[in-house]
């Protein structure tokens, strides 16, 4: 599960994020239904906005899990035992099963299927940054399967309760299944931190090469912006993105700790009247290099996701029946 | 009894090298719905290698599962050739899988009456398992068959490299003839005239033209140990962090 | 790309990476089915969800494994998403007094108290 906080906007809407000027009734009975607790479903009137921001918040979550499996994909077919082995084929199919269960859920919303990967393969829809970085050793999939899964879980159990009915829905299986996610990294990691010094050394230097991954995986500090409250009040973002990292230092800085690992920064600390965590500085200008696709993997992962796609076509094409028409899923 | 073990050897290493080729296409296939489809299946091959080294473990006193798979040198291996190619581009990877699950699922339809009773009740639930694998296979096969001229061209092409590598799935053991007259196994031969009897039809509603097998035995060698220059590379890489410290707990 | 892979994962290295541009075109995922799936026997069949497919036998094999690989599954339907018919969403309100119906409701038959009534009468009589 890998939607992150951070939402990528493209240039262009974000100097007129409100251009579109809606209908005060109809904004005031969606604002109201969404106020009683009850979720908007695919054919429901809906502001432009909220449309263009879930599109791109759903597709950005799709994009990530779809390509977020190739990082642990790197280690599929090295995984130290059967347990491992099973474990972590298990996990990359699900990351697809979620991409796929995502694509469907932002289709009800009338973007294809078709233009999503297109909008991903030319670099104009984006996905976590996180996954631009490699996974250099065994140690660094255990790190993404235990850490990196769940700062996830922290995005998307919040996101689960948002507005969006196909959304929820799809988010609901998917948290079930992160369960498992968790669970396996987890272990793996404890089976390493509780191992050999070489295992434990291992695991501490894959610890440091994704803290910073890790501080930029939930975007920067958002309290300010008014768009934010904008989608705060249409539950399309159901918490800041300062409010999960802290939840997320909260839940996992113990369960690191407690094996005796630690995340190479001094400064993380919680204040203890404020239960704030604070932080070094994480280098926020490499966080926006590698949106811009300037990270170590942006052009090894995007030419992999081209691979697989002109490598599938004659597959695709042999299928294929001259009287298909685009189709929208149902809920 | 050397047969069994031997026996058992063999459907264990075809399954747990050819799971961990087919896994190499998790996260690349052709569209995703397929991408989770083939590797579900991957997955139940490791699984299944796992569940026989377990017999050959508790039942035989061979090695824990994960010593025999992540710690064997390729000569040790009896899988057959097979199951060591690349995976190639998805024409080739889907026929293997047709081929070799067309023959998992008559072998493991005989294994469930095998006097083994431990093999006979695991063969009751893996072949409900292959039920779905061929149902996937053969409908491949005739949509792919059925498709483009460029699609047809492949599958028959996949079709001819591996159907002669598919005779070596049928390769017997040593001393087969023991596993035989003991009611633990009714023999490759049978088995493989029941898998061409499963397969021609669906080959034949494909469009496709079964190869002839002018040498059947052209690729025997991998029960006995011999095996492709594929195998090694594979195995390698299969443990590579195993082998960081093969005492350690991973 | 740079014109070496020099990809950390070894299925990676193998392939022949791209380097240019690479799109696909309208339609070319097919079209969308539904998918509704029965946990066990004697329980009805529940959407869990839709996918795209070229036609309804591999609709059928994608679902077993996108939507059943894990918990209890006996069974599956999938129906092509353009053949359900639904009613319109705006339409709600014509659901809207169905709970107000109570004269099909069991609770609101209570003749306890008359029983008793007619019981206490025939007692005095």
């Amino acid at each position: 599960m890998y939607g992150g906080g951070y939402i990528h906007q493209e240039e262009s809407t974000k100097k007129q994020p409100e251009a579109v000027v809606e209908d005060p009734a109809k904004l005031a009975e969606f604002q109201a239904r969404i106020d009683r607790g009850e979720k908007i479903e695919p054919h429901d009137w809906m502001p432009t906005m909220y449309r263009k921001q879930l599109i791109r918040m759903i597709e950005q979550h799709a994009h990530s899990e779809i390509i977020g499996s190739l990082p642990e994909g790197t280690w599929i077919t090295r995984a130290p035992n059967f347990k491992r082995k099973m474990a972590l084929i298990a996990k990359v199919q699900d990351e697809i099963g979620h991409g796929h269960l995502l694509y469907t859920a932002c289709e009800t919303l009338g973007k294809p299927r078709e233009q999503m990967i297109n909008d991903l393969l030319s670099g104009k829809s984006k996905y976590s940054n996180v996954f631009n970085y490699p996974a250099v050793t065994w140690a660094d999939v255990t790190v993404i399967g235990f850490l990196i899964d769940a700062a996830a879980i922290v995005n998307q159990l919040a996101n689960s309760k948002g507005s969006y009915g196909p959304y929820c829905r799809a988010l609901e299986r998917i948290c079930a299944e992160e369960a498992f996610h968790l669970k396996q990294g987890h272990d793996a990691f404890v089976f390493l931190a509780t191992g050999t010094q070489q295992q434990r050394d291992m695991l501490q230097a894959a610890v440091n090469r994704w803290y910073k991954p890790i501080i930029h995986f939930f975007g920067p500090s958002d309290k300010e912006s008014v768009h934010s409250e904008q989608l705060m009040r249409w539950k399309v973002k159901m918490a800041s993105n300062d409010d999960m990292r802290n939840q997320f230092f909260d839940m996992y800085v113990p369960k690191v700790r407690e094996v005796g690992i630690d995340f190479p920064d001094p400064n993380l600390k919680k204040d203890p009247e404020t239960g704030k965590w604070s932080f070094s500085d994480p280098d926020w200008d490499e966080f926006y290099e590698v949106i811009k696709g300037n990270g170590p993997c942006n052009a090894e992962r995007l030419a992999v996701r081209k691979w697989a796609e002109e490598t599938g076509l004659w597959v695709r094409q042999a299928l294929a029946t001259p009287y298909t028409k685009t189709t929208v899923p149902l809920a | 009894m050397q047969s069994l073990k031997d026996f058992l050897y063999t459907i264990a290493d075809d399954n747990l090298i050819l799971g961990h080729r087919n896994s190499e296409w998790t996260g690349l296939g052709p569209v995703l719905e397929e991408d989770i489809a083939f590797s579900s299946m991957a997955q139940d091959k490791v699984g299944l290698a796992y569940q026989l080294y377990q017999l050959l473990h508790t039942d035989m006193g061979e090695g824990h599962p994960d010593k025999v798979a992540f710690n064997r040198t390729e000569t040790q291996f009896k899988c057959c050739h097979l199951v060591e190619y690349p995976i190639g581009e998805y024409d080739f990877s889907l026929v293997r899988h047709f081929l070799f699950d067309h023959a998992a699922f008559a072998r493991f339809d005989m294994l469930t009456k095998s006097a083994y009773p431990a093999l006979a009740q695991l063969s009751v639930k893996v072949r409900g398992e292959l039920k779905y694998h061929v149902l996937h296979a053969d409908t491949w096969m005739k949509k792919l068959g059925k498709g483009t001229e460029e699609s047809k061209a492949r599958m028959q092409t996949a079709l001819n490299e591996a159907f002669p590598l598919a005779m070596g799935i049928f390769e017997p053991v040593d001393m087969e003839q023991e596993l035989i007259q003991h009611g633990y196994f009714e023999g490759e031969a049978v088995l493989k005239e029941r898998w061409l009897a499963s397969i021609a039809p669906v080959i034949e509603a494909a469009g496709l033209k079964l190869p002839e097998i002018v040498h059947d035995k052209t690729s025997y060698g991998g029960r006995k140990g011999y095996h492709t220059e594929y195998l090694a590379p594979l195995l390698k890489e299969m443990t590579e962090v195993f082998s960081i410290d093969p005492e350690a707990e991973w | 790309m740079s014109e070496e892979n020099n990809s950390l994962d070894p299925r990676i290295q193998r392939l022949d990476l791209p380097q240019g541009e690479s799109t696909v075109k309208p339609n070319e995922y097919w079209g969308t089915f539904e998918v509704f799936l029965q946990e066990k026997r004697g329980k009805h069949h529940q959407h869990v969800g839709s996918l795209h497919a070229p036609d309804q036998d591999m609709a059928l094999i994608f679902a077993k494994e996108q939507y059943g690989r894990r918990g209890r599954c006996v069974n599956m339907w999938v129906v092509k998403t353009t053949d359900i018919v639904a009613f319109q969403l705006e339409d709600e309100d014509m659901f809207a007094t169905t709970p107000d119906k109570t004269h099909r409701e069991a609770g609101i038959y209570k003749v306890r108290d008359r029983i008793q009534e007619y019981q206490e009468r025939q007692k005095n009589a």
